[in-house]
């Protein structure tokens, strides 16, 4: 029954094969289409996670029937559950919101690209094999290149040449590390890799993981290779920006998560969990202090996006369970927040016609609702009590301190307070200058209240988010449970 | 200047640090922890006598269906960027006679000798993708050789759809028969061809897939030919 779940990855690839016969029977059912397939899709990944958090067991999916290591396995745990649902649950909203806010041709290729992107993301979480997951992230790489660009304006030919040639030479490293990581031990298996890697040779680990960790670093943002994403952001279609925040850079963060604590008994791990730590902090405070002096709010919360990015990878980096459970406890909080601020920003940007400073001017008179769930989110990402990320930020410099690291801490700190100041400027804008007439809102604005209402729920009742996430948390963390888990053949003859 | 030492000081530094990495990786020795077991296995669980097909498309064919969706978003992906409304090949030196009549007698050919390749993935090297590819060279002569050839754009781009959609649907099946996605349903549980093995009719479900592969990546190489040799008419 279990199996059934290889659906996930079968059906948005099945449908998107299906777009190019359907655009022959009537152009006008795409977008409905669209809208229909990440509906079941949701409705595929609700039951998922129902089934993994009420039975407690992951689901292992086993393509071809081959036990691993000699085929692929899917590892369906805990947190592959949550995360999977909030890839469909956004990919539904997105779609919705597509039919307002892509009117550019060729609609058909966008459906398909959207589907594969949705894919390529689900697959890179859920894969337990590490040449597969090089693959899914080959996936969502080239169909984000392809949507960055997909508005065809001469900024959004440039934004998607940079990321094209940093995304190729980062997955040339990620490949280069596999390759390693195969020579070294003779299994692509993840499980059998956590099993292995106490033998493997510490220059080969080091070297090794270094090249994955720089390949996943261009998808995750991390600092020395995230010059693509402000542009990629600003450029992109306004639904694709919000995927963009709110999961793709997830899944290439929880790649590294994954790779990074599976190999944990390796030698020389510690100093290659240094270097993460060295990237992350760098990130959150140059996106921060980039954000600050931005005239576009589109490119001012991409900023901010890449620094709560750079505060997940710290929480990562830290190697501690406290430290992995707050840091995907934030993933959680920011997919929600980014979701709802690009959703609002975008909105804004195709009813006002740009997301310049100015034309946020008078917008709490203009248009209310928007406006609100804008603050929230503003409010919310600031670290302000009562609100979800607070209780994420505050649990991830705890963990910082806990581990030893007092640097850290203080200049994520002092990034939030610059944080403060160019978000409370915005807010500033919104309410409290400029005038202008009443815009009617269409119904999108639902989803941008219900997401706000997320934002407060969790921020006054934080405790069931929270031990979902703890136990999506030891998914990554406990490695011993994990290989458990995996029906490995045992070392072959 | 100085700008082209740094970068060749840091490339070397990369490079010492590669080839450091690669001299403790125990080359030579036996590592063939999961190699060793295909090997051994390949002939009696998948039917293919190359194992290097048994392992791309049965034990991880999960990867190549993957590597068949990067190609179809590569395709779609310069379809998406290069469309206008109105778009037609604007070359202008026609060619050769002895070039356009030899490609005309050189077309049918290749296409017959890149179906030959996919079809005998199983027992020869070669598979889908090369097959495909030949294919694909096929469409690209006629492009070259004549100023007016288009392929037939309708038709080639459901082909694509269907034979990808086809890919998942035998996963499928297999799903529905087996137990599990992307089971060898033909091999394992009909256990069709199971005496006639290195013979045209075995291997399972392999011949079945590398003739869908072999069709989608002809038709989406010609997809991106096309696409790119087109420039934008002005009404």
């Amino acid at each position: 029954m279990s199996q059934v779940a290889s659906l996930l990855i079968a059906l948005p690839l099945i449908s998107a094969f299906f777009v190019p016969v359907l655009k022959r029977i009537k152009q006008s059912l795409i977008m409905p289409y669209l809208i229909l397939i990440t509906l079941i899709q949701t409705g595929i990944a609700g039951w998922v996670f129902y089934e993994v958090y009420t039975t407690g067991k992951p689901i292992i999916i086993m393509a071809g029937g081959w036990r691993p290591p000699v085929g692929i396995n899917l590892y369906i745990g805990p947190f592959a559950a949550l995360f999977v649902l909030i890839i469909a649950v956004v990919s539904f909203i997105t779609a919705v919101f597509s039919v307002k806010a892509v009117k550019v041709e060729p609609i058909d290729k966008y459906a398909m690209l959207f589907l594969l992107l949705m894919l390529g993301a689900t697959g890179m979480i859920a894969t337990g094999d590490i040449f597969n997951l090089f693959v899914f992230m080959e996936i969502t790489a080239i169909t984000a290149y392809a949507l960055t660009a997909y508005n065809k304006t001469g900024e959004a030919a440039e934004a998607s040449m940079k990321y094209i040639v940093l995304g190729g030479i980062g997955s040339s490293f990620f490949l280069i590390g596999v390759a390693l990581l195969y020579g070294a031990t003779g299994t692509l298996n993840m499980a059998h890799l956590a099993e292995l890697s106490t033998s493997i040779n510490p220059i080969v680990a080091q070297v090794g993981l270094a090249l994955v960790i720089f390949g996943l670093a261009v998808e995750a943002e991390l600092f020395p290779l995230n010059a693509w994403a402000p542009d990629a952001y600003q450029a992109a279609p306004h639904p694709i920006t919000v995927m963009f925040s709110a999961f793709v850079v997830k899944a290439g963060l929880y790649a590294m998560a994954r790779i990074l604590y599976l190999l944990q008994k390796a030698n020389g791990w510690s100093s290659v969990l240094r270097l993460v730590l060295i990237m992350a902090t760098l990130t959150v405070i140059f996106a921060e202090l980039s954000a600050l002096r931005q005239r576009d709010v589109k490119r001012m919360i991409a900023y901010s996006s890449i620094g709560q990015i750079g505060l997940i990878a710290l929480a990562f980096s830290l190697g501690t369970q406290a430290g992995v459970d707050a840091g995907v406890f934030h993933m959680l909080n920011h997919a929600i927040v980014k979701a709802m601020m690009f959703l609002g920003v975008g909105y804004v940007g195709i009813t006002l016609g740009g997301t310049e400073l100015e034309k946020f001017e008078g917008l709490g008179k203009r248009m209310p609702l928007t406006a609100l769930a804008l603050t929230i989110g503003a409010v919310s990402t600031v670290g302000v009590p009562l609100f979800n990320v607070f209780w994420s930020k505050f649990r991830i410099i705890v963990a910082t301190l806990q581990a030893g690291f007092i640097w850290p801490a203080i200049l994520v700190l002092f990034a939030s307070m610059v944080e403060a100041v160019y978000y409370f400027r915005l807010v500033h804008t919104m309410w409290f200058s400029g005038s202008g007439e009443r815009v009617k809102e269409g119904w999108i604005v639902i989803f941008l209240l219900l997401l706000a209402v997320l934002v407060v729920a969790i921020g006054i009742y934080p405790t069931p988010a929270w031990e979902i996430v703890k136990r999506a948390g030891s998914d990554i963390f406990a490695v011993a449970n994990y290989v458990k888990n995996v029906p490995l053949m045992g070392v072959i003859q | 200047m100085l700008k082209r030492v740094l970068a060749i000081i840091t490339i070397l530094i990369i490079g010492y640090w590669l080839a450091e990495g690669l001299a403790n990786v125990p080359f030579g020795q036996d590592k063939m922890l999961v190699g060793q077991y295909y090997l051994n296995h390949v002939k009696e669980q998948t039917g293919a006598v190359n194992a290097v097909t048994a392992v791309v498309v049965n034990y991880r064919g999960f990867d190549t269906l993957g590597e068949v969706t990067v190609l179809f978003i590569a395709s779609t992906g310069v379809a998406a960027l290069l469309w206008r409304r109105k778009r037609e090949r604007t070359a202008k030196t026609p060619g050769s006679v002895v070039l356009t009549t030899g490609s005309k007698l050189l077309f049918p050919f290749i296409v017959l000798f890149g179906m030959y390749i996919f079809i005998h993935g199983h027992l020869t090297p070669g598979g889908g993708f090369p097959g495909g590819a030949t294919i694909a060279t096929a469409f690209l002569l006629m492009y070259l050789a004549f100023i007016v050839y288009e392929i037939p754009h309708k038709g080639f781009e459901t082909t694509e759809g269907l034979a990808g959609m086809s890919y998942v649907l035998v996963g499928l099946i297999g799903l529905a028969i087996g137990g599990y996605f992307l089971f060898d349903w033909i091999w394992q549980t009909w256990h069709w061809g199971t005496s006639n093995l290195g013979r045209l009719f075995s291997g399972g479900f392999i011949p079945v897939i590398y003739t869908i592969i072999g069709i989608k990546v002809g038709t989406e190489l010609s997809g991106i030919i096309d696409n790119m040799l087109k420039e934008e008419v002005k009404e």
